[in-house]
């Protein structure tokens, strides 16, 4: 056994760390396991409406005027849309170059060292409970198509999934809709009802992210719903209380 | 034999298991790092004391938006799951305790009482929290029972090795291998080997049985001193350790829902009171000289009636009685799976009592040794007896250990000291053989045939159903009997049971019939079952369940389905078995049953406190609302009212942490 390869570790914890490289590149950048285009979508909605909201108690804690108030918001709202959108398409990038490395490591050792790799295989499936003379055909047949075997070890030694994520591009694309439609939400109900309207909007946006996330997640949308909303009454609340002590 | 087991493998499977037995919960799920899932324990109490401190720090504040942060850090951890269980039942078209409450304390900080608000949300939480403890020992209850049960065997393959197998796969007419010391997995048959097992897990009662190719052996049942290889005879969901998994599942979905006020009033009460709130706020305007809006609109004296009648001193007057009674027993040792326990103890008029371990203390004590009539050396036949029978873990041979301890005899050095799995232990002294052992091996090493008056001894012996053991020393035959001893002052307490609160009491016992009745007679009852399984005697319990409300009292994993199904399960916390506490609703931590007595006493205290406070809690909540209503008193007073009520109704609980 090549120490240099499983860094004189066994084969089988070997295969547990690649799992965890492999994970820390399928793991979500937007913080939810939900991967995408909707995610991103759902995520810049609630945060670009919850930021607002913020911002809008403090600015009238400053006792900024109802027109000024507006354009303010107006104004604050544009650079929000584009870092959302700009930071989730760099956040898709980075983690595109990350699987395109992990791959490349892969294919690396599979040409390199496949001996090891042959260890790692029958670790894997002996671990699935495979023995004897099956584990040895299994063994032989994945290693006899190096395209094969590459896609085994992606898929089990690292627990990633080929052609799951969208481009980022497309991703930044739903965080650009999401921020946007949250901001013209929230000044569209700032003009029409100044007083209560930015706390309806906002946790209307916050219930309907959760709700679209809990959907996709297969989760409980009841509990998605309260909880988001909650998280956030009680942020906003934290903020504008501890300005209006402070000031 | 070659062992193929992979470790991973197995640490994942059992913790799969461990996980789904408990509905997966969080606090041993598998995708946590172990030392991180303690963080998930007891969260609903966690965050109630949180929501706690957060309104204690509110009332202690005097600026304004200080105060505003308390409180929006209160609603947030008292408030955030009863939202979600109160729109969960109005999505189920469910009006009940639940909404009322969600409902009061949130519109009340709409009307800036948002101080009372929090209060009654955390109280809620409160006794939502300690529901929660409760129902989580109850299902700690069938895992304990199913950690019981070992979730792998050893198959034996066709090339005589060895392969780890889940019990799940294994099938009937596998053969698997079972090592000495280990609780069998399956039910089976034995093929080869021969060991003795202790039964009791199933039976209660501590009395090995050899076996041998032929005898029947039970899953649950240990396998002391032989390695055994078993034909499986039914699948791991038959096996009888599964039964009595699923008898207590079962006995415990058929276990009468204790008596619980707010269980019974709450969903008419809640109905009753939103409804006539919202038709107050409708109509008052039409009907009387009144607005819907502003402080003396409908809508605020609607919002007034929600809280001046929510059940603030209800939901707190029965936790706290019964919280009170647990920590007062608690004191003396008893433990108390919930309050409720003490109001089914006063309905129930029958008392079943298991025998072993209960009325008697569960350990054998050495009784006669016969010589059958030849004169011997009591001090070398002890030392001799307890030299062989030293290192053994048998309830005989720790019986006659002790017995030579007390006589101050030491045990005398043997050579070729051996066991013989499934009979007994041998050894020379001196030269000499010795050997103790069952009769169907002693007996053949005699150098002549046993005269009649011996086997006529051995058979009266075993006819009474009497633990016993042969000593054979040279040729010299010597007979131990045992018997359980009887717990100090029990009769005296069942005497006082049946005298003073005029209860039925039974005894119920796996033993022989000979010997349930010699206990019997000893401890002063006159009615008594024998020779039952665990499944006859929960048949026993279900009948006189039928008939009247019943307590069980008991200690082995035998008892566990009676006590599950009997309306009050009792069991011993010091000696029980862990599937009989975890089935119980109560635990005599010193293993006194003359504390029976008490806790009767105690129950019948607590049933009158309870009673004070409901009538008390109702007649605050009537004045306050109607008061509120009718606009004679401010909404600062009717919370005032609501909240004194609160404050006594938990002071005259408090009565109960006395003795």
């Amino acid at each position: 056994m090549s120490t240099d390869h499983f860094k004189g570790k066994d084969a089988l914890t070997h295969i547990l760390e690649k799992k965890k490289e492999g994970l820390s590149g399928f793991s979500e950048v937007h913080g939810a396991e939900m991967p995408g285009h909707i995610c991103a979508f759902a995520d810049a909605m609630r945060e670009s409406g919850f930021l607002l909201l913020l911002l809008w108690l403090i600015l009238q804690l400053l006792h900024i005027q109802d027109f000024q108030l507006f354009i303010a918001l107006a104004a604050l709202a544009a650079p929000l849309i584009v870092w959302k959108t700009g930071r989730s398409a760099c956040l898709g990038w980075s983690r595109l170059e990350r699987l395109h490395r992990l791959i490349e490591q892969e294919k690396y050792e599979i040409e390199h060292h496949r001996d090891q790799e042959r260890e790692e295989l029958v670790a894997l499936y002996s671990n699935k409970g495979f023995e004897g003379e099956l584990l040895d055909q299994i063994v032989d047949v994945l290693m006899a198509d190096s395209d094969r075997l590459l896609k085994v070890m992606l898929e089990e030694e690292m627990g990633l999934t080929l052609e799951a994520f969208e481009h980022p591009l497309k991703q930044a694309t739903g965080a650009l809709i999401g921020s946007t439609f949250a901001a013209i939400c929230f000044l569209a109900i700032l003009f029409l009802l100044p007083t209560i309207g930015p706390f309806l909007i906002t946790f209307g946006l916050l219930a309907f992210g959760g709700a679209i996330s809990a959907h996709f997640e297969k989760n409980r949308i009841i509990d998605s719903v309260v909880w988001n909303v909650a998280i956030a009454g009680l942020s906003c609340g934290l903020g504008y209380f501890l300005l209006k002590a402070i000031v | 034999m070659n062992f193929h087991l992979f470790p991973a493998i197995r640490g994942n499977v059992e913790i799969f298991d461990e996980f789904f037995s408990s509905n997966m919960d969080e606090t041993i799920s598998p995708f946590l790092t172990p030392s991180s899932r303690r963080w998930g324990k007891h969260l609903p109490l966690k965050a109630t004391l949180i929501a706690a401190f957060f309104l204690i720090l509110s009332f202690i504040l005097s600026n304004p938006s200080l105060v505003a942060i308390c409180l929006l850090f209160s609603y947030f951890f008292a408030g955030t799951h009863a939202l979600i269980a109160a729109i969960d039942d109005l999505l189920n078209l469910e009006i009940n305790i639940d909404i009322l409450m969600t409902l009061s304390a949130f519109l009340s900080f709409l009307i800036g009482s948002g101080k009372e608000g929090a209060l009654l949300l955390v109280l809620f939480a409160l006794s939502g929290a300690i529901d929660e403890r409760v129902r989580k020992k109850a299902n700690h209850n069938l895992r304990a029972l199913k950690a019981l049960a070992p979730t792998k065997a050893y198959v034996l393959q066709k090339d005589q090795s060895l392969a780890l197998y889940s019990v799940r796969a294994i099938k009937p007419g596998d053969q698997i291998y079972i090592r000495a010391g280990d609780i069998i997995p399956l039910d089976g048959e034995v093929v080869s080997g021969a060991s003795s097992i202790n039964l009791v897990h199933l039976t209660g009662e501590n009395q090995p049985q050899s076996v041998d190719a032929g005898s029947e052996v039970f899953s649950g049942s240990t396998n002391i001193d032989g390695p055994l290889v078993v034909k499986v005879s039914h699948t791991s969901s038959d096996s009888t350790i599964a039964r009595i998994i699923q008898m207590v599942a079962a006995a415990r979905e058929m276990k009468p829902r204790m008596a619980r006020f707010i269980d019974t009033f709450s969903s008419r009460y809640a109905k009753g009171v939103i409804l006539f709130a919202f038709l107050f706020a409708l109509a008052a305007p039409l009907v009387f000289q009144m607005d819907y809006l502003g402080p003396e609109g409908s809508f605020y004296r609607a919002i007034a009636v929600l809280i001046a009648a929510s059940p603030c001193a209800l939901v707190i007057a029965i936790p706290i009685s019964y919280l009170s009674s647990i920590g007062a027993c608690a004191k003396q040792g008893i433990l108390l799976k919930g309050g409720s326990v003490l109001d089914a103890l006063l309905k129930c008029r029958i008392f079943a009592f298991d025998k072993t371990g209960t009325l008697t203390e569960g350990n054998l004590r050495l009784t006669q040794v016969d010589a059958f009539g030849q004169t011997y050396d009591e001090t070398q036949i002890f030392a001799l007896a307890s030299a062989l029978e030293r290192g053994a873990h048998h309830p005989i041979a720790e019986a006659i250990c002790r017995a030579a301890t007390d006589k101050k005899i030491a045990p005398l050095p043997l050579e070729e000291h051996k066991m013989v799995a499934g009979y007994g232990m041998q050894a020379q002294f001196e030269d000499k053989r010795l050997s103790i052992g069952n009769r169907a091996w002693i007996l053949p090493k005699l150098t002549r045939p046993p005269a009649n008056e011996i086997l006529q001894k051995l058979d009266e012996v075993e006819k009474n159903g009497e633990v016993h053991t042969l000593f054979l020393f040279e040729d010299r035959l010597y007979l131990f009997t045992f018997e359980d001893i009887v717990r100090e002052g029990i009769q005296k307490t069942l005497t006082t049971l049946k005298d003073r609160y005029g209860l039925e009491l039974v005894m119920l016992t796996g033993d022989h019939e000979a010997s349930a009745q010699r206990i019997a007679q000893q401890v002063g009852l006159t009615r008594y079952f024998s020779n039952l399984r665990p499944a006859d005697k929960l048949d026993h319990i279900t009948e006189l369940a039928k008939k009247e409300n019943l307590v069980m009292v008991g200690d082995g994993i035998n008892d566990a389905p009676a006590l599950a199904r009997a309306t009050v399960g009792i069991s011993m916390g010091k000696e029980g078995a862990q599937s009989a506490i975890d089935a119980s609703d109560v635990v005599l931590l010193q293993d006194r049953v003359d504390q029976l007595g008490w806790l009767l006493e105690k129950a019948h205290r607590t049933g009158h406190i309870v009673r004070q406070n409901i009538g008390l809690s109702l007649l605050a909540i009537t004045f306050a609302s109607t008061a509120a209503l009718a606009g004679f008193i401010p909404l600062w007073l009717a919370v005032i009212l609501h909240e004194g009520s609160t404050v006594i109704v938990a002071l005259n609980a408090l009565r109960l942490l006395k003795r």
